[in-house]
């Protein structure tokens, strides 16, 4: 089926900061046309030659990393492919997940990438066939738990959820999930709300199936009264000045503030974290294969994986170290659970959660 | 001593009830009221008014019911409504609806004694208060409600002050409370414009006639100022009423800590939780039922506001209210009120702006200008700038036009359809961004605008073209016909009346709500950043961008400079009016 090739808006030279899709559009409509011409050959001779520049192409990511960050990915991409344009569209999660859907509403998929949140969006999507099956080069090096086994997405940062504290405000910080139970951390506590937040959702999930932790964990954290922000960035703010002085929050930004010279500290629990990978996959609509998968084997690439450690997040694969501050991989303990009972036991989890903590 | 009463019409009301103010002229008074100019009986069939509302329709059409019906559609294709009965969805509308009302009522009233205080009396200070009380609408709601959460959170220095002294919090913002509180604090201003427009209106000669027949000053207020402003309010009060319905940014981060949801909070857990199936059709499904609150409301407003209240242009300078020995107590209170409500969060947004990180202590040598630099040099602000104002300026522009040409038409000429043309206008108002982005969003590939800025311009003139026709309306409700009927006599065509007398009288009262849209145009975030193309950004999306991403510091720099130069701009605009 082709792809959708919107006209020309007119007037739009005036502005042509804002906008290059058009003309894209309309070449990828060609390409997609002499791909059809020359069938499929050129699917196969890619995986061959790592370091060989792709073609010049431009391919559209939609990704939920700060922007800044992503910034910088990209740059870093150009030097070893200069030849590939990267257009970047930038949203939280929910919103990203918001254009997709709106966009299959009346045609195909507009982005070539995807770069967000958690398996289980993923997931979904490659239930509805969405998505296009590839493996990165460099697969054997990666952390297995991060690889999808059908190929069809593949993790690119480790980011898990944490205890932060404010430095000033707590001198011996909890070092369990079951610590925070205690009736000296009433009403200090403040966390994400998985209403809200994809990657809290997730995590509730977690914490319910892991067996340590299960429901008996959270009833008695909710006893705790904690404070439900909106999302991980209000809780890392809330506990950096004081508001609440423990947070539940990914360890990255906690990472940054410190950086920054908050007093804010984070500490990993004993039972393991729980954590989203952030994977990166490619729509089944794209025209531009090759740039696409360029672009996927780089996020995972030692070279890659080395910036992603200089932006504060926990690496997919061992031979890149870890952050400034964290500790060594081998280290973390890490809650991997069962996927597929985690995405089954969701919508429960989040309802358990919202009665729990009402 | 003022120079003598017009000979003309005093006020007259044009319903059942006996009229207040008796009225001073002849026959005509029991039909009175602006009386719409209705179209001859010998006229054509299809005059030139005919036309422009067939304009008129054609592009609301385009602007507001296309989109709107891709929501519609995408509402009705699966039947969702198991869904909207369930607990969770009764219980949001409830909180939706009981919000928004009591929050448009508290800015009505603050908006009206502002205006009052403002404009008419002697206050001490009132040009820089005026500048003051209208810099919440500068500041993006979102950001304002984390800068209040920093005041009066639970372990703010404001409760942790009360605590120390008085064994309690004084008051935690989390919760309904709060979420009414901040609805207010970010409404009023719209309130105020709308108000002060109308009390402009408002003869002297009335309160003066009032007040040298023995009226006191407060009775001269109460009984002549108030009762003429009513129309205005209820203008007012829908306007604001239903654009709370949609807001996100407050109950998001207000409301959700006490579990206070909102339905445009459950738009957003439906939409990222990913705890339902087809999140987006149930998106849509409750847009559809904010729609039908906005309807409601609308049509309540109709018959509520039926009573119509006619004013003749003044001859006397408008005599302010002295507030005599009152002065003093009445500038310390609205002063102090005012600077609290205002100064407080700018204040914690400078300090946030001027400390390296959160949490870091205010102190001289922690004082950094790094965010400031960080955050106007990013590559995406000055993008996102140059965007924000040339959308905005566009989008004031067109809703000036647009608003003007639905205000005057639906109060100035009799058709079946004004009534609806109205309700169009003011529907998109009920709907939360994230909502009206879908619908565009569907609709953008078949109309060859995907991934253009004129999507976003667009889907602004939607959301906001109501300020305008609001503001253009409330003010023209009691303005008498006796212009365009002057003019229909010498020989203009209806049109010709329209355009001469009806826009002209209007122009300052849709000036002032375009620059208003423009204002929220320039911040806004839930629809820009579903719309934006690749690569592109507004402002509103940078400063969220810069939150999400950690830079709480940089986000409040650039929140505190979209403040400072809109709080400039609102400056000239308001010297160039004195």
């Amino acid at each position: 089926m082709p792809r959708t090739t919107p006209r020309l808006p007119p007037m739009r030279n005036s502005l042509s900061t804002l906008s290059t899709r058009n003309t894209r559009n309309a070449l990828a409509g060609l390409a997609l046309v002499g791909l059809a011409l020359t069938g499929c050959s050129a699917a196969t001779d890619t995986t061959d030659d790592a370091s060989a520049t792709t073609e010049a192409a431009t391919i559209t990511l939609y990704t939920s990393e700060p922007q800044a960050k992503i910034d910088a990915v990209v740059a870093a991409f150009n030097v070893i492919e200069p030849g590939v344009t990267v257009d970047v569209f930038r949203a939280g999660t929910g919103d990203l997940t918001a254009r997709i859907e709106a966009e299959l509403t009346s045609g195909d998929v507009q982005a070539d990438v995807l770069l967000a949140a958690d398996a289980g969006t993923f997931e979904g999507y490659k239930a509805d066939d969405l998505l296009r099956a590839y493996t990165p080069a460099d697969v054997d090096a990666l952390n297995p738990d991060v690889v999808d086994p059908d190929g069809f997405y593949t993790g690119t940062r480790i980011i898990p959820t944490v205890i932060a504290y404010n430095t000033t405000m707590i001198d011996t910080p909890p070092t369990s999930w079951q610590e925070l139970t205690d009736s000296a951390y009433a009403d200090l506590i403040t966390m994400p709300n998985p209403d809200v937040s994809g990657a809290a959702a997730y995590n509730a999930a977690v914490w319910l199936n892991t067996p340590d932790l299960g429901d008996d964990w959270l009833s008695a954290l909710a006893a705790n009264n904690p404070v439900i922000a909106e999302s991980n960035g209000p809780v890392s703010q809330a506990v950096a000045t004081g508001t609440q002085p423990i947070g539940i929050v990914v360890d990255y930004l906690v990472r940054e503030l410190k950086a920054a010279g908050s007093p804010i500290d984070v500490s990993y629990p004993a039972e393991g974290v729980p954590y989203v990978s952030q994977p990166v996959g490619i729509f089944a609509s794209t025209s531009e294969q090759d740039a696409s998968e360029a672009f996927v084997d780089f996020l995972v690439s030692a070279q890659g994986q080395e910036l992603a450690v200089e932006q504060s997040y926990l690496p997919v694969r061992n031979d890149v170290g870890t952050p400034e501050g964290a500790p060594a991989m081998d280290d973390i303990a890490i809650l991997s659970p069962d996927l597929q009972v985690i995405s089954d036991s969701r919508a429960d989890a989040v309802a358990r959660f919202t009665e729990l903590f009402s | 001593m003022p120079p003598a009463a017009p000979p003309g019409p005093g006020p007259v009301r044009r319903d059942r009830v006996r009229p207040t103010v008796p009225a001073t002229t002849s026959g005509t008074a029991a039909s009175a009221g602006p009386q719409p100019q209705r179209r001859p009986r010998w006229a054509a069939p299809w005059d030139g008014i005919d036309g422009l509302r067939a304009v008129l329709w054609l592009v609301c059409g385009a602007v507001i019911l296309l989109p709107l019906s891709a929501i519609v559609v995408l509402a009705i294709t699966n039947n969702h409504l198991p869904l909207l009965l369930s607990g969770d969805v009764v219980e949001a509308a409830r909180n939706s609806v009981v919000s928004a009302a009591t929050s448009a009522v508290g800015a009505v009233l603050v908006g009206t004694i502002l205006a009052l205080l403002l404009d008419r009396s002697d206050l001490r200070g009132r040009r820089t208060l005026r500048l003051l009380a209208l810099t919440p609408l500068l500041v993006p709601p979102f950001v304002g409600a984390i800068a209040w959460i920093g005041i009066a959170g639970p372990t703010g220095p404001v409760n942790r002050a009360w605590t120390e002294w008085f064994g309690g919090p004084l008051w935690i913002i989390y919760g309904g409370d709060g979420v009414v509180f901040l609805l207010i604090v970010h409404s009023y201003p719209i309130a105020y414009i709308i108000m002060s427009a109308a009390l402009r209106r408002v003869p002297s000669d009335l309160e003066q006639a009032a007040r040298i027949s023995g009226a006191s000053l407060l009775r001269s207020v109460t009984g002549i100022t108030l009762p003429l402003l009513r129309p205005a309010a209820f203008s007012a009060f829908t306007l604001i009423a239903v654009s709370n319905l949609a807001d996100f940014g407050i109950p998001s981060i207000i409301g959700l800590p006490e579990r206070f949801v909102t339905l445009s909070t459950l738009v957003y857990r439906y939409i990222q939780s990913g705890t339902v199936e087809s999140p987006l059709e149930v998106v849509a499904t409750i847009g559809v039922v904010l729609l039908g609150v906005a309807v409601l409301s609308m049509v309540i407003d109709l018959l509520v506001n039926r009573t119509r209240v006619e004013l003749d242009q003044s001859s006397a300078p408008p005599q302010p209210i002295r507030l005599g020995r009152a002065r003093a107590a009445t500038s310390i209170v609205a002063w102090t009120l005012v600077l609290a409500i205002t100064l407080l969060p700018l204040l914690a947004l400078t300090s946030q702006a001027l400390l390296p990180a959160p949490g870091v202590p205010l102190a001289w040598e922690n004082l950094t200008l790094d965010n400031i630099v960080r955050a106007t040099t990013a590559p995406g602000t000055i993008v996102g700038a140059t965007n924000s104002v040339m959308l905005s300026v566009l989008a004031g522009l067109i809703c000036t036009v647009l608003g003007l040409a639905v205000g005057t038409i639906v109060t100035r000429t009799r058709a079946r359809s004004n009534a609806a043309l109205a309700t169009v206008a003011l529907l998109p108002q009920a709907i939360p961004g994230l909502v009206i982005a879908v619908g565009w969003l569907i609709i953008a590939p078949r109309i060859g605008l995907f991934n253009t800025p004129w999507l976003i311009l667009c889907a602004y003139v939607m959301a906001f073209v109501a300020v305008v026709v609001q503001a253009v309306a409330a003010p023209l409700r009691s303005t008498p016909m006796s212009m365009e009927e002057a003019a229909r006599i010498s020989g203009a065509s209806r049109l010709r009346a329209l355009i001469d007398i009806s826009w002209r009288m209007a122009v300052p009262a849709a000036v002032a709500g375009g620059v208003l849209v423009a204002l929220t145009a320039v911040r806004e975030l839930t629809i820009s950043v579903l719309l934006l193309s690749p690569g592109s950004q507004t402002l509103g999306v940078s400063i969220f961008s810069l939150q999400q991403a950690g830079a709480y510091n940089a986000a409040a720099a650039l929140s505190l400079l979209v403040t400072l130069v809109g709080l400039a701009g609102l400056g000239l605009v308001d010297r160039r009016r004195h």
